[in-house]
C-alpha cells in the first residue's frame, strides 16, 4: 500500500489535516478549531450541520497550519435549546480560556451567537462581530479584538450545489476579505453551508476548505 | 404541498386588483428535439420559489395551470386581454415558446423586449420595434435584415457580459419575452435550446433590472427544469421575474 493510501486509511480525518487534541493540548496562541453539528435554531436549515464533517472528510494533510488543534466538535442539545446555548457557551469559553483563538465550523449561525457570548464573558468587552461581506471596517485598530463571521451564503451561487440566489462573492474575493480583516481576530464562525454529500458538493466543499484555511492561516498569523 | 408561485395566494382573475400580477402557468411541451421538459417549469418555478422562500415585490394571485386541452392559445389570449385590461400585469410561466407566440398576439400594439439568443422573424415582423437581449450566434438572414432595416436596437450576450447594457430609448410600456435559453448552458443548462457562449445568469437579471418600461406582460419560455439538477436556471428566471417588477 502506498503512502497516500495509509494517509487515508490509518488517520482520523481533522480539518485541514491538523493534529487532533483536547482542551489540555492547547496552549496561549494557538488556534483550536471545533465543529458545530446544529442547523435547526437560528435560520434554520437542513443539511448545514453536516458541514463540518464535510470538511474534515475533504481535507489533505499538505496544507495543513502549523499552530491548529481540531478539538472535534463540540457538545450540543438542538432540541433543548435553553440546555444547548448554555453548554454550547460554556464549552467555547473553556478553549478561549486557555488563551486560544477559536474557530467554530458549520451549523447555522447560532454557533456565532453562542460564540460570540463566550468571547465577551472571556474578555470582558463589547467584542465586534466582523462580517467579511460586509467590506473592511478602515476605523478598526490593530489591536481591537473582533470575531469574524464568515457566512458561506454570501458565495455566489454558482459555487452552490443548490444556490438560492445569484449573486454574491467568489471564494477568492471571500479569501481576499479574510485577509484584510484589520484587528485581532480572537474568534471566528463558518457557517450557513449545507453541502451536498455526494460529487455535486466538490465545488462548494473545495471553496469552503479554501476559506477555512484562510481563516486558519488569519488567526494563526494574529496569533504569531 | 405546492404553494402560489413566490408565496402567492391561487385564486381567480377576478380576485385580481389594478396594478397587481396575475401568475399563469402554461405548461405546453416541446414538439421536436431530445430536450424536452418545458411543461414542467410552471410546477418546478413555484417550488423553488416556495423553497427560497422568495417574495414578489407585487401583490397578485397565482392562477394555477392553464389546461391545455382543445385550442387553449385562444384561451390564453382571452385571459390576457382580460388581464391587460384590468390593468393587472399577466406574468405566463412557459412551457415552450408556443406560450409566448399566444401573448404576443394578444398584445400586437405593444413593444417586445425579448431576451432570447435567436431572433424570430414572428417577433421582428410585428408593428412596434422588438429591443433584442443577448443575441448569439448565427442569425437567420431575412430576420438579421429586417432587424437593420428597421434600426432595432440590440445587444449581444457578449456584449452585455462586457457591460455594454445601455439601450437608447426603452418604451415607456412593453412586452417582457425572457427564453432561459439566452443563458450561457455552462451556467444554466436547464433549457430546452442549448447556448454555448450565452449570457451570465447575473448580466440577465442586471440587464432586465436596468430597464424602466413599465411591463404589461411578461412571458416566460423554454425552461425544462430537469436538465439542470442545481437549479441555477429556476433561480434565474426567479431572480429576473423580481428584477423586472421590481422596477417595471
Amino acid at each position: 500500500m502506498d503512502d497516500v493510501a495509509h494517509k487515508q486509511f490509518d488517520t482520523i480525518p481533522s480539518f485541514l489535516g491538523v493534529p487532533v487534541g483536547d482542551l489540555e493540548d492547547l496552549v496561549p496562541g494557538q488556534v483550536a478549531m471545533a465543529g458545530y453539528f446544529c442547523d435547526n435554531l437560528d435560520r434554520p436549515a437542513a443539511g448545514q450541520r453536516y458541514l463540518a464533517r464535510q470538511l474534515r472528510y475533504a481535507s489533505r494533510p499538505e496544507n495543513a497550519p502549523a499552530n491548529v488543534t481540531d478539538l472535534g466538535d463540540v457538545n450540543v442539545f438542538p432540541l433543548e435549546v435553553g440546555k444547548h446555548f448554555s453548554a454550547v457557551i460554556s464549552q467555547c469559553e473553556a478553549i478561549l480560556e486557555t488563551g486560544a483563538r477559536m474557530v467554530l465550523v458549520g451549523g447555522d449561525s447560532s454557533g456565532l451567537r453562542a460564540l460570540g457570548i463566550a468571547v465577551r464573558k472571556i474578555t470582558n468587552a463589547d467584542v465586534l462581530v466582523v462580517s467579511v461581506t460586509e467590506g473592511i471596517m478602515g476605523n478598526l485598530s490593530k489591536t481591537q479584538p473582533i470575531i469574524l463571521s464568515v457566512d458561506l451564503q454570501e458565495l455566489a451561487g454558482i459555487w452552490m450545489s443548490q444556490p438560492r440566489r445569484l449573486s454574491g462573492l467568489s471564494p477568492a474575493q471571500m479569501i481576499a476579505q479574510i485577509n484584510a480583516t484589520p484587528g485581532n481576530v480572537v474568534a471566528a464562525a463558518i457557517f450557513g453551508l449545507a453541502p451536498a454529500l455526494d460529487n455535486r458538493g466538490t465545488t462548494e466543499t473545495c471553496a469552503a476548505l479554501a476559506i477555512l484555511q484562510a481563516v486558519a492561516e488569519h488567526l494563526e498569523k494574529g496569533a504569531s | 404541498m405546492i404553494t402560489g408561485y413566490a408565496g402567492l395566494p391561487f385564486g381567480e382573475i377576478s380576485q385580481c386588483e389594478a396594478r397587481s400580477v396575475g401568475v399563469l402557468g402554461v405548461p405546453s411541451e416541446v414538439d421536436s428535439g431530445q430536450r424536452i421538459g418545458a411543461s414542467l417549469a410552471p410546477d418546478a418555478l413555484r417550488k423553488m420559489s416556495q423553497q427560497l422562500g422568495i417574495a414578489l415585490p407585487v401583490n397578485g394571485w397565482d392562477l394555477g395551470n392553464l389546461n391545455l386541452l382543445g385550442n387553449w392559445s385562444v384561451t390564453l389570449m382571452q385571459l390576457v386581454i382580460k388581464m391587460v385590461d384590468g390593468d393587472i400585469v399577466p406574468v405566463v410561466l412557459g412551457g415552450a415558446s408556443n406560450v409566448a407566440s399566444g401573448v404576443l398576439e394578444a398584445l400586437p400594439d405593444l413593444p417586445v423586449v425579448a431576451a432570447m439568443p435567436m431572433a424570430r422573424g414572428d417577433v421582428a415582423a410585428r408593428q412596434e420595434e422588438t429591443i433584442w437581449v443577448g443575441l448569439n450566434g448565427g442569425q437567420p438572414a431575412d430576420v438579421w435584415d429586417q432587424i437593420n432595416q428597421r434600426s432595432m436596437a440590440w445587444r449581444t450576450a457578449r456584449q452585455l457580459d462586457e457591460g455594454d447594457t445601455g439601450f437608447s430609448s426603452m418604451p415607456k410600456r412593453a412586452i417582457l419575452w425572457v427564453d432561459i435559453s439566452v443563458i450561457d448552458l455552462g451556467h444554466a443548462a436547464g433549457a430546452v435550446g442549448l447556448n454555448p457562449a450565452g449570457m451570465k445568469p447575473e448580466t440577465l437579471v442586471s440587464a432586465i433590472g436596468a430597464m424602466t418600461c413599465s411591463w404589461q406582460a411578461i412571458v416566460i419560455t423554454g425552461l425544462a427544469p430537469e436538465r439542470d439538477t442545481r437549479g441555477m436556471s429556476e433561480l434565474t428566471i426567479i431572480e429576473t421575474l423580481n428584477a423586472a417588477l421590481r422596477n417595471g
